[in-house]
């Protein structure tokens, strides 16, 4: 069955700019756009563990009469089908409806609760990150404007999930045939050690397949070789269930890539299950 | 752990915690009736209510970000379809809402506030125990048993609300720790407020006549309960179409609520000093004014909850119900005066149950609940009759309780071991048949059956080899007339013998929906298509293997 990204659309042109990049995502990988225009500021995602109250800002409820048509064309425009437009079947309370979590990805900006004035680079806002940690899907954080990308980079460093995040960028690879590029920064481990994780794996044929480029920096701090990372490139990165202090004090590589890097992500939560 | 033990001992930890927090409204209650005692001189206390009722409509919707009302039917539709999942905050929000609407004057009651704080208690709980679905339920049902038995100090009737009309069904795995839980929560409210009857324990005298009596009171309290369930609906409907933010038709409602109370204080208020003084015998009041009161008291509960305003709705069950039966006390007094029988504080206890047995089609609840908060069991057999004749008759006039009616409605009333529940818990995703062999509209009738020949299915779908669009359907019969003249088979394109107008179903429908469906049509097997790709066939006999299957899993326990 073909893949479905949810996508929560805001009728604005902040809400253009990220409805045309996961139109692109979208065009690219094959996947079916199902939008979800709002009626109401929020929404329930139930997740197997976990239920998320999204409260949206004001800003998705602006101009609903012309919100479907805005949608369509930008989707149709970038060459896709029509998208899907999601109606929510079941409510929580009259005006809490209960938002489908069955979806192979979805995109969410930055922020998804506050005033877009206050998103910015650096910052991923609580629910997005709530989302992230409970969903099976990966989640789409797209730049403020939309660029399309030409290469897919991949962080890899050794852990599950990073090693999930490696199989769902090779399967991206495959399916869009764009380059996959892979950055590691050496730490404990050393290269050695990461490709025999890759061989334990069993991800060796792939990676000599799909992979253009696999950087691993032995030297410069990890925020200076960010640099390295081209412009155009999606980002595929795993996040972690680090709780609030553990990041506040130590950060985690997530933290430290969409703090530096101005690119749209694609952000692997532990829950997620994919395969190449 | 054995997976038993752990659970009975996170009911308990539930029942501690989700006593406190009912032990926690209760104080908030009593401090905030404190602080608006010396109040009631100023020609502006009807607007206490009003005040009251707005703040607490603010707080729930713009800082907690929640819905007005009560909870339970929120508590009951997050166990039915999504396993008990609640919101964290859902822990405080109604507390703190409900504290301001009820103190400040609201016609409301502090349990199902307290149910759906216990209920989110043991929901997050239970996620942090990363339990499973049947456990984490577990644990919502002892957080609503351990809030309600803590704020009644009445241990059975929170076990006995929780299994019937939260979970909605006895099964050994959850009424144990549920039980653990109610004791707990019972516990806890004794050590901090002390052993406290909710009603001063009185003797009755309950003979044949009070018996026979009850059964004209069920009938009285069954139409009081339609009454008021009635009023709770209009009242919401209307102040749904008064284009007034909310916070304003919440302040509007308590400020009515305040003009009755300047005549009649008796509706304001939780009012359990007004059953105590009818329990005790001590209202003096004449029946004219009870009658007006059991109407106010209606009136006022329905400008409450109906307008935005936070809190349940058994409290008032149990002050109009306590008004009700001593209505019907002195109306057989009046008109057989020389009867000699119970003092009318039976009969506001026999009303109450009614009433609450009535709203809530809960006969177990309404006898245990007055059996508990009155410390007496001589008035049982009255008792049982009243609940049980009022719960029949309610039942009579309309199925759904006041908790189920807006959740039957939106179709979200799933208990467990139901038809609704089965299907609602598997989906058309895991039905589908994949191994179907696909045909184009292009291809040749000979070409075509050398597929035929290759499968062991009837049907055959027509797809767009581009897009994958199902174009049509072609079962064996369609070719039957065709089958015998070889000179068709390169000349008969498979476009021109497809059945075009065939029935499809859609991979995100509902299952019932698609049972409908082909029942309807006589279809043993339809196409799914997610936006119009054909995905696979969807037959009753996989859906109704399944069904049997999934009704096994969740019979086992």
């Amino acid at each position: 069955m073909q893949m479905q990204m949810l996508h929560i659309f805001r009728n604005t042109p902040l809400g253009r700019e990220t409805l045309l990049q996961s139109a692109y995502f979208c065009k690219q990988n094959d996947i079916l756009p199902v939008i979800y225009i709002p009626k109401f500021v929020k929404f329930l995602m139930y997740f197997e563990n976990d239920v998320v109250q999204v409260d949206l800002d004001g800003s998705y409820l602006r101009e609903p009469d012309t919100a479907e048509k805005h949608a369509r064309e930008i989707v149709t425009e970038m060459g896709l089908e029509d998208p899907r437009f999601l109606e929510p079947k079941h409510f929580t309370a009259s005006t809490l409806p209960d938002i489908p979590v069955n979806f192979d990805f979805m995109s969410c900006p930055r922020s998804i609760t506050d005033l877009s004035s206050k998103i910015g680079l650096g910052y991923i806002g609580p629910r997005v990150r709530r989302i992230v940690q409970s969903a099976r899907f990966p989640v789409l954080i797209p730049s403020s404007v939309y660029k399309p990308w030409k290469s897919l980079a991949v962080m890899f460093g050794g852990s599950a999930n990073a090693l999930r995040t490696l199989r769902l960028g090779i399967k991206l690879s495959r399916i869009s045939g764009l380059p996959l590029d892979v950055f590691t920064q050496e730490g404990k481990r050393k290269k050695k050690d990461y490709e025999q994780i890759i061989q334990d794996e069993g991800l060796a044929p792939e990676m000599d397949k799909y992979v253009r480029n696999w950087r691993i920096f032995e030297k410069e701090p990890f925020k200076v070789n960010l640099y390295e990372i081209p412009h155009d490139a999606l980002i595929l990165i795993g996040a972690f269930g680090h709780g609030l202090v553990k990041e506040l004090l130590f950060g985690n590589t997530m933290e430290i890539v969409q703090t530096v890097c101005p690119n749209s992500m694609l952000i692997v939560g532990p829950n997620y299950r994919g395969s190449i | 752990m054995d997976d038993r033990l752990l659970l009975i001992f996170l009911g308990a930890v539930v029942g501690i915690f989700s006593g406190i927090a009912a032990v926690g409204l209760n104080r908030g209650l009593i401090a905030m009736s404190e602080s608006f005692a010396g109040l009631h001189n100023y020609w502006w206390v009807f607007a206490v209510p009003g005040i009251g009722a707005a703040l607490s409509s603010v707080f729930l919707e713009k800082f907690m970000k929640e819905g007005a009302g009560h909870g339970v039917p929120e508590v009951i539709y997050s166990v039915s379809r999504h396993g008990g999942l609640l919101r964290l905050r859902s822990a405080f929000s109604r507390l703190i809402s409900s504290c301001v609407t009820i103190g400040s004057g609201g016609s409301a009651g502090p349990e199902a506030p307290v149910v759906i704080s216990g209920a989110s208690i043991g929901s997050n709980i239970a996620r942090s125990f990363s339990l499973n679905e049947r456990q984490r339920i577990a644990l919502v049902g002892c957080g609503s048993a351990g809030a309600l038995a803590a704020i009644f100090n009445a241990p059975i009737t929170g076990l006995v609300f929780t299994i019937e009309i939260i979970l909605g069904e006895w099964s050994a795995l959850t009424i144990v720790p549920i039980a653990v839980a109610s004791v707990a929560g019972a516990q806890v409210s004794r050590l901090l407020q002390g052993n406290q009857i909710a009603f001063t324990h009185l003797r009755f005298d309950v003979d044949i006549t009070t018996t026979l009596a009850a059964v004209g009171l069920a009938v009285i309290t069954a139409a009081v309960s339609i009454a008021l369930t009635l009023a709770l609906r209009h009242s919401h409907r209307v102040s749904g179409k008064i284009m007034l933010p909310l916070w304003l038709r919440a302040f509007t409602g308590g400020c009515l609520v305040g003009l009755i109370g300047l005549m009649l204080p008796e509706v304001l208020g939780e009012g359990y000093h007004t059953i105590q003084k009818m329990v005790e015998g001590t209202f003096t009041q004449g029946l004219g004014l009870v009658l007006l009161l059991v109407a106010a008291k209606i009136i006022a509960t329905s400008f409450t909850l109906g307008w935005g305003g936070s809190g349940g709705i058994f409290a008032p069950c149990l002050v109009i119900g306590s008004f009700t039966g001593l209505m019907y006390h002195r109306l057989v007094d009046f008109l057989w005066p020389g009867l000699s029988w119970v003092n009318e504080g039976c009969f506001a206890l026999l009303g109450m149950a009614g009433l609450v047995s009535g709203i809530l089609q809960a006969p177990l609840t309404g006898m245990f609940l007055i059996i508990e908060i009155t410390g007496g069991y001589e008035t049982i057999l009255p008792l049982i009759l009243v609940s049980a004749l009022s719960t029949t008759m309610c039942h009579a006039w309309e199925p759904a309780s006041f908790y189920f009616k807006d959740l039957m409605e939106r179709g979200h009333y799933l208990r467990p071991r139901t038809d609704a529940k089965v299907l609602a818990d598997m989906s058309i995703d895991e039905l589908v048949e994949k191994d179907c062999m696909t045909v184009s509209e292009n291809m040749l009738l000979g070409d075509f059956i050398k597929v035929v020949q290759q499968s062991h299915r009837n049907y055959f779908p027509v797809v767009d080899k581009e897009t994958g669009e199902l174009k049509g359907m072609i079962h064996l019969d369609d070719i039957r007339p065709y089958l015998f003249d070889p000179l068709l088979y390169e000349t008969v394109f498979l476009e021109q013998i497809m059945q075009t107008d065939i029935e499809t179903v859609d991979i995100h429908e509902e299952l019932s929906d698609v049972l409908d469906k082909m029942d309807v049509r006589g279809l043993f097997s339809m196409p799914v298509v997610a936006n119009k790709r054909f995905v696979g066939m969807i037959s009753k006999a996989t859906l109704l293997d399944r069904y049997r299957h999934e009704l096994i899993v969740q019979t086992q326990h």
